[in-house]
């Protein structure tokens, strides 16, 4: 540990300029930090369980991304602290305390955003928040009002996409647009699950748990994050967004106005039907329409995606009812030729558009 | 930040890093070498740890100890357990207070649930901090084997623990009275 200390100094005094000396030794450091508290732990058979483990480590990455300038390290610290909250969550713990620890990455995000925006850098960095995201908002939850996941999530995707969408500049590569497709695959998923009659089963307020305790300020922050994402997702998509050049995105926003309605309805009338019904509206609205979008645009990925989208859609929809053996699979070739079709066509179009350019 | 700023900053992470893994070695081996000596009876299972590998999980034959008079516990919150040695040589826990004891080997342990028992005293339930004791790979599955294969279905395992000052640190993992070292050395066979 201590030869690993010296080394990093050694490097913030004379190599700080070099990201390779700069991100590899502060990865070196963070593992042997790792190590240190294993081996004593080992010695002395003390340190407790994994949940501590992870808890010591993340405490001690916390400083270390912006103090040292690794993207590296971020990434680390929070793949800890997820892991982390999760154990604690799985042994009763609360985990409020998450949130303030993953904002020792703000500054470092603030430093590589305002540097290198469009680097990898920036785009790993914004992979691993975004997916710490998903994760943490799920383990943050103290869902003491049942279904408040739904608008948490709805939101949190909105704003991915808004947020992913806003600050592209025609770059290509999924890669670098890491907030948009986390946002973007994380909405369909969601929308897929919202659309089953199951989620909307006794939510809202009417089925307040009071059976159970509950952490009174980790509550409270559950009703933020349900009442702030969506909101926050509204103002970004008003604010930072083309209505021409960013069409796709606001389309993908939908669901923030479809669940301000959809939630507090099916919660004051416990009919379930009300928010799987807007679901599946939703997703084919959706779908249809970003097929139509590529088409127009002539672009093979967003066609291929509207369509999926409705592929999908058809295809739960068909398992989920009591059609025939046969007719289901019928349906499933059906969906597939017309995937071919679609692409063959579409492809044929754009090459002899090229052609015309040529 | 300037670069002497932040080798500053540095420096003063990096001594926080030594001492938290410092304070941990400091602490055990205060306990190992001035503590005193107590003998737990256990349970061993084998599992892994992701980190830090293959360990005995040891579960304690004792867990939760009566409340002291006209004390409460609230869950999560710290207790004082006095350690004393039972009629059968082995520990055994006093009544538990919120206050360290003046005199005696004592542990500080976070406090679980609190339960009445038959007899209307009340129990506070705890797990212990050192519930682990690593072994290397192959051995941690024989340890447990060992003990769950012994001659009436089942060895008498223990840990001796040594405490001082509310911290107690495991010293060794006994089968039939014998450390676990040297007792898998000598029954290697089957």
């Amino acid at each position: 540990l201590v030869a690993t200390q010296a080394l990093v100094g050694w490097i913030v005094l004379k190599r700080f300029h070099s990201t390779a000396w700069r991100e590899g030794s502060a990865t070196l450091l963070a593992l042997t930090v790792a190590a240190a508290i294993a081996l004593v732990d080992q010695t002395y058979h003390t340190g407790g369980d994994l949940e501590s483990f992870l808890w010591r480590w993340s405490l001690l990455l916390a400083p270390l991304p912006w103090l040292l300038n690794s993207t590296a390290v971020a990434i680390l610290f929070l793949a800890a602290l997820t892991w982390w909250a999760g154990a604690a969550k799985v042994d009763g713990s609360h985990i409020l305390v998450m949130w303030p620890l993953a904002a020792a990455v703000v500054p470092h995000l603030i430093r590589v955003m305002r540097s290198q925006r469009r680097g990898l850098r920036a785009a790993n960095l914004q992979w691993a928040i975004a997916i710490f995201l998903c994760v943490a908002a799920g383990l943050g939850l103290e869902n003491r009002v049942p279904g408040l996941w739904i608008v948490v999530y709805t939101g949190l995707f909105a704003l991915m996409v808004a947020l992913g969408a806003a600050n592209r500049r025609d770059e290509d590569g999924l890669w670098r647009r890491p907030l948009e497709a986390v946002g973007g695959a994380g909405s369909i998923v969601l929308w897929l699950i919202l659309s089953f009659d199951e989620p909307w089963r006794h939510i809202g307020w009417n089925h307040i748990n009071t059976t159970e305790k509950f952490h009174e300020v980790a509550s409270w922050v559950d009703v933020l994050m349900a009442v702030g994402l969506p909101l926050a997702a509204l103002v970004a998509m008003a604010l930072l967004l083309d209505r021409k050049r960013d069409r796709l995105a606001m389309l993908w926003g939908m669901s923030v106005p479809v669940i301000a309605v959809a939630w507090p309805v099916t919660a004051a009338t416990d009919s379930k039907w009300i928010g799987m019904a807007a679901f599946n509206l939703l997703l084919f609205t959706v779908g249809l329409a970003t097929l139509a979008e590529g088409v127009k645009g002539q672009n093979l990925g967003t066609v291929n995606l509207g369509m999926s989208v409705v592929a999908i859609l058809v295809i739960v929809r068909f398992f989920d009812s009591g059609f025939g053996f046969i007719f289901k699979g019928l349906a499933f070739i059906l969906v597939g030729i017309g995937f071919l079709a679609a692409n063959f066509i579409l492809a044929r179009r754009l090459r002899s558009s090229e052609e015309e350019k040529s | 930040v300037n670069t002497k700023l932040r080798l500053a900053l540095f420096v003063l992470v990096a001594l926080v890093q030594l001492a938290v893994a410092g304070a941990a070695i400091y602490r055990s081996e205060l306990a190992l070498r001035t503590g005193e000596a107590f003998r737990f009876r256990i349970q061993p299972v084998d599992p892994a740890d992701a980190f830090r590998g293959r360990y005995v999980a040891v579960r304690f034959a004792i867990d939760s100890a009566p409340l002291a008079e006209g004390t409460t516990v609230r869950p999560r919150k710290p207790v004082f357990i006095p350690i004393e040695v039972g009629a059968d040589g082995y520990a055994a826990f006093g009544a538990a207070d919120t206050k360290a004891p003046e005199r005696g080997a004592y542990l500080r342990l976070r406090a679980g649930v609190v339960t009445p028992d038959e007899e209307g005293r009340t129990h506070v339930w705890v797990a212990m901090p050192f519930r682990r004791f690593y072994l290397n790979e192959t051995l941690a599955p024989e340890a447990e084997r060992a003990v769950w294969a012994g001659p009436r279905g089942r060895r008498e395992a223990s840990v001796s623990v040594r405490i001082r000052n509310g911290v107690g640190v495991i010293e060794e993992l006994y089968i039939d009275d014998v450390p676990i070292h040297q007792w898998l050395a000598e029954n290697r066979e089957w």
